[in-house]
């Protein structure tokens, strides 16, 4: 193995690593645009160049293979003034645009000017012009006069999407980024070209003027829009309510994990986070003979403890695979094995749609294995004999947790069986035709209002963590079904998710082994179980 | 597409495309067989392209826009193409143009108002030895010009002397 | 001194098949398909000390060498003909008045290196040498010089015309491979470099007009012969192209060495109207500057480099004392910036900034700092690129305002050219 040495630091690195990756290795900053470790290395920047001993011209770190023996130098005063005129060059042409960029505040242009640059312009031509504002797509918005032409841009549509729809057009300082004329940048990944974009020519339009992002705080998550559980970030604002309408989150960004989704999320993930702060329950709700009321938690919970109680064994409860590990095993300890109720069901939370062979599962749902492997499946041919009883008039009540059955269930006739009962709970965080028939509507938290862990579909445990508080009174639904537990004489001595999970840990054998802690941010090691799907490396800490 | 490649294109575009190892290497040629054809191509054209040799339309975007020998409008029927790179200019290049500027009332990228004229300054054509000079319809090297040549060109290609304003 | 190539430039005149073969042509590629395995001939050349003529200079046997043949892919042969470096004319003569030199220097190249597979790289402007080019291709197909079995031998070689569409930077070598693949001009990051990663990934031998037609007179008269016609390490006679204000303009075949005042007083005829020479570029638009007190220097590529500056393609232009010196950096500056391909951000950014900043103190705007921001700037732009485009507009952008400071304050200052004539005299 190549043993190198930059700024003085020694580092023993693989064949083949280039000089920035060992760098980085070493926590030494060189900085650069162009480069991105999930693309072909395109060396257009030139902003990483640094000193080799023995070389007379400097060298660009992303390109440069580590050799046994090299010394690399990256601060050194020609190294420095080199990168202070590649800026320079850089900015030339740029236009003075911060004021009404969206990419201030995160702008590599900004930020290495204020650690790189620090010089008086001397620019007195004219800048060259470049359309502005021209949407390439329903996600992205491009200026072109912002575009530092690095291609990564390019390159993710090449390589990562496929889908090849941006190009970079007319030659010298008159090249622009743009689409074939016609046609658009509409594929399922569009918006990670605006993450990786370092300036703001490509920004995103659902973000667009919504909000400066120094405002933003953010939180990890994880994307609950399929079951491969792309890791997050969530946005959100709480510092200018006036400037959003109250809404909290802004936007959502990948977070890097080596061997879940890399650098990206897809679209549906990215932008499916409006439900957050839209269309919420707020309050718990009682209907009588179509008449709403609502309630507090203090009032609402005896009544629904008592229909429970007085409909013995004859109601079912419909869990969801959007629920976490934590709650379906509560779930499952409290229906199946303390109040012995046999018609309990898992039923997926959203139906299934399209899959492709890099992100996107069919599975909509972000803890299907998860329900699986707690013992739980969705069993048809129950579920239609349980609504049939429900028709009959057999069964009492209903316990929904989230899921819409209204809509979702094959079966035509739910809304009868529904209507043919005497009560009906629906625990859930958004409104939904259920939640306009259920006699009970109970509002929870969403994901980022509560913490837990998803089981993706490789088996992969990952942990989300509570970002924000819930909105109104809603609860996380684990803590709902404790509170319901005490109202059935019940005590689960829970006060956080992570005892449940320790509980469940010990109960199921799957989880064997598996803490908090141990989860991490990067979720479990797979590497033990058969064929997880995308080839399992070290798991550095490796965050670009 | 079959509308642009004709069969006479087509086995013409074939021909071309056996001589590469990958269907794009043919790229410049089978433009050239295309503008040839058409006279300029069409955003159109360059999709059918794109679709004949199984690459991304936006990659012969790029390459019409990248080389300065393909016209994406009607051409001018004749045209002027005047060097203006050092040789050229120590020579009098710029004056050449001036005059052509004159008589034909337009300036260096315009094309007359009947389509039949057009100036475009060019750079180093490899024909330094003849300087000042231009090339005449992407085809012959004239020169060294003088201010006299220009007039008998211009009357040689038709050109009606514009009317002094 | 007697004339290898341009003996043939006689003006109209081609020189198709049969008066080649009536001159004599062919010969080498017969002696070398008779007499020398691949390995020798790389050998030979190398003694010959034939250097890259299209600009570089670099030793042609040597880069052979670096061919590897045990990759299990197959080599490939690109000769450069995109002529684009401003200044130069030479490969045309050569390709209009005596293709099939061309094409015999092209199949020794390719026995040497193992190669079965050609491309000839034209630049797209050059109309009438294409069609010249296109049928001494044909007649060596119909022949048996080309295509399968050629000379008889069990050896095949398919040779494509492929005509570029205007681009200098396509006139550099990844370049000119970017451009062969069907792509946008833009060079490659090297290492690797063409010989050992080169067209559709495969060990390339990339190769200007000029040096392969040099080739066939090593075989047929020898190294040694060929080397010491030049100078020191420099073997063999160059086709300089000379252009500007000199009486007689053209091609002049010449000794690697020859000096500068030689070429331009001697075969150029001297300066129109007998004016005082007032500047040189010896190599092409790409090279240093020299004035006229620095012109008895030997025009090879050792002596030229050492002197700051290069012998690059040969390209020599000749300015006298009515030259402005900004206006003609200018016209320099507008070319790289014209060309530049866009790649990367010294060179697309800096060669249009410079450009701007030219054109505004060559109309009167000139302000105090520009002429140090100028030699501030090429000093980022040269070294710092993946080509050497932004090298190439460096180095005279370095020379011109260093060897002609006053003129250059005088434009700032005062807005216009001095009375250049009183300028000379002081």
């Amino acid at each position: 193995m190549p043993r190198l040495t930059i700024d003085g630091k020694a580092i023993e690195v693989p064949k083949g690593t280039r000089v920035i990756e060992a760098a980085k290795k070493l926590e030494t900053d060189i900085p650069y645009y162009c480069y991105h470790p999930g693309l072909s290395i395109a060396g257009n920047c030139r902003m990483c160049l640094v000193e080799v001993e023995k070389m007379p011209k400097l060298q660009i770190a992303c390109h440069m293979e580590a050799m046994d023996g090299m010394v690399v130098r990256t601060n050194t005063e020609k190294v420095l003034k080199t990168r202070q005129h590649i800026l320079e060059f850089l900015l030339v042409n740029h236009p003075l645009d911060c004021t009404v960029c969206d990419q201030a505040g995160e702008c590599w242009l900004q930020d290495y000017y204020m650690k790189h640059g620090l010089y008086d312009s001397r620019v007195n031509e004219n800048k060259v012009k470049k359309p502005k504002a021209v949407s390439l797509g329903p996600t992205v918005m491009l200026d072109a006069e912002r575009c530092i032409l690095c291609s990564r841009c390019v390159r993710f549509t090449d390589e990562i999407s496929k889908t090849s729809e941006l190009g970079i057009v007319n030659r010298g300082d008159h090249g622009e980024i743009t689409v074939f004329p016609g046609k658009e940048l509409k594929n399922p990944y569009s918006g990670n070209v605006v993450d990786i974009c370092p300036v703001g020519a490509l920004t995103d339009k659902d973000f667009r003027f919504k909000m400066r992002v120094w405002y933003l705080k953010s939180g990890d998550s994880i994307c609950t829009g399929c079951a491969r559980g792309c890791n997050i970030q969530v946005q959100y604002n709480l510092d200018r309510p006036h400037h959003t309408k109250g809404d909290r989150v802004m936007r959502i960004k990948p977070r890097f994990n080596e061997n879940v989704n890399k650098w990206w999320i897809c679209d549906e993930g990215r932008y499916g986070y409006k439900f957050h702060d839209y269309n919420r329950i707020l309050m718990p709700l009682k209907r009588v003979l179509g008449k709403v009321e609502e309630l507090t938690w203090h009032k609402i919970l005896p009544e629904v403890a008592h229909g429970l109680t007085s409909a013995k064994n004859k109601f079912g409860v419909f869990l969801s695979s959007q629920l976490s590990n934590e709650e379906l095993f509560l779930a499952k300890n409290l229906f199946k094995d303390k109040l012995k109720i046999e018609n309990v069901f898992l039923v997926p939370g959203s139906p299934p749609g399209f899959q492709d062979d890099f992100l996107i599962r069919a599975d909509k749902n972000p803890n299907s294995k998860g329900a699986e492997m707690l013992g739980f499946a969705t069993e048809d041919k129950e579920i239609h004999a349980f609504l049939a009883d429900c028709e009959k008039g057999l069964m009492k009540g209903i316990v929904v947790f989230g899921s819409d059955i209204l809509t979702g269930l094959k079966e035509k006739k739910v809304l009868q069986a529904v209507q043919k009962l005497e009560w009906s709970v629906f625990i859930g965080s958004n409104h939904n035709l259920m939640s306009e028939y259920a006699s009970f509507v109970l509002p929870s938290a969403t994901f980022i209002e509560k913490d837990g862990t998803f089981t993706n579909f490789e088996g992969r445990v990952q942990k989300f963590e509570k970002i924000l508080e819930p909105l109104g009174e809603a609860e996380p639904e684990w803590r709902i079904l404790v509170t319901l537990a005490r109202e059935l004489g019940i005590h689960f001595h829970f006060d956080r998710t992570e005892e449940i999970f320790k509980a469940l840990v010990l109960n199921v054998d799957f989880f064997k082994g598996m803490t908090y802690e141990k989860l991490g941010t990067g979720g479990s090691d797979i590497r033990s179980m058969a064929a997880p799907t995308i080839p399992a490396l070290e798991q550095d800490a490796n965050i670009l | 597409m079959n509308t642009i490649f004709t069969p006479e294109i087509k086995i013409k575009a074939d021909a071309i495309v056996a001589q590469y190892e990958t269907r794009r290497a043919s790229i410049l040629e089978i433009l050239r067989l295309l503008q040839e054809h058409y006279g300029h191509i069409t955003l159109e054209m360059e999709e059918a392209a794109a679709h004949y040799l199984e690459i991304p339309a936006i990659n012969v975007r790029e390459v019409m826009t990248f080389y300065s020998l393909f016209y994406s409008e009607p051409k001018a029927k004749t045209r002027f193409q005047v060097c203006r790179t050092l040789t050229c200019a120590l020579l009098g290049g710029e004056e050449m143009v001036k005059h052509l500027q004159e008589k034909l009332g337009i300036k260096p990228g315009e094309k007359t108002a009947d389509g039949k004229f057009s100036i475009q300054t060019v750079e180093c054509l490899g024909a330094c030895e003849i300087a000042p000079m231009m090339q005449l319809n992407d085809k012959e090297y004239i020169g060294p010009l003088t201010k006299e040549k220009i007039d008998e060109l211009l009357q040689a290609t038709g050109c009606k002397p514009q009317a002094r304003t | 001194m007697e004339k290898l190539i341009s003996k043939y430039f006689i003006p109209g005149k081609t020189f198709f098949l049969t008066d080649y073969l009536a001159d004599g042509g062919y010969k080498a590629v017969r002696t070398v398909f008779e007499k020398y395995q691949a390995k020798e001939v790389i050998d030979l050349v190398k003694q010959s000390n034939l250097r890259g003529l299209g600009g570089a200079g670099f030793p042609c046997g040597m880069k052979w060498s670096f061919v590897p043949q045990n990759t299990g892919r197959p080599v490939y042969l690109v000769v450069n003909a995109d002529e684009g470096e401003p200044g130069t004319f030479k490969d045309k003569y050569i390709i209009f008045h005596v293709p099939h030199l061309l094409l015999e220097g092209i199949i020794i190249a390719a026995y040497a290196n193992n190669v079965h597979k050609a491309y000839i790289y034209i630049r797209g402007e050059y109309v009438e040498p294409y069609e010249k080019l296109k049928k001494a291709v044909e007649e060596a197909y119909a022949k048996g010089f080309l295509g399968k079995n050629i000379f008889g031998k069990s050896y095949d070689l398919d040779l494509v015309i492929h005509r570029g569409a205007g681009a200098y930077i396509c006139g550099e070598e990844t370049g000119l491979l970017e451009s062969l693949e069907g792509k946008k001009g833009f060079p490659r990051l090297k290492p690797p470099f063409p010989a050992v990663v080169g067209l559709f990934g495969c060990p390339t031998v990339i190769n200007n007009v000029e040096t392969l037609s040099y080739v066939p007179y090593i075989v047929n008269r020898g190294a040694e012969w060929f080397a010491k016609l030049g100078s020191d390490k420099n073997g063999g006679l160059r086709l300089f192209s000379v252009s500007g204000h000199v009486k007689k303009p053209g091609v002049y075949e010449l000794p690697l060495g020859v000096s500068l005042r030689e070429i331009i007083y001697e075969h150029a005829g001297g300066i129109c109207e007998d004016r005082k020479l007032k500047a040189v570029v010896p190599g092409g638009l790409s090279a240093a500057i020299f004035t006229a007190d620095e012109i008895d220097i030997g025009m090879d590529f050792d002596q030229l480099r050492n002197k700051g500056t290069m012998a690059g393609s040969g390209g020599v232009i000749v300015m006298d004392e009515t030259t402005c010196m900004v206006k003609a950096l200018l016209a320099t500056m507008r070319f790289f910036a014209h060309e530049s391909c866009g790649q990367c951000s010294p060179c697309r950014e800096g060669t249009g900034w410079v450009h701007r900043i030219l054109e505004r103190i060559a109309k009167g705007g000139g302000r105090g700092k520009d002429i140090e921001t100028l030699l501030d700037i090429c000093s980022f732009m040269g070294g710092t690129t993946i080509c050497a485009l932004a090298d190439g507009a460096a180095m005279p952008l370095r020379s011109y305002p260093t060897k002609f400071r006053e003129e250059f304050e005088y434009h700032v200052k005062e807005g216009k050219c001095p009375d250049l004539l009183l300028m000379e005299k002081q």
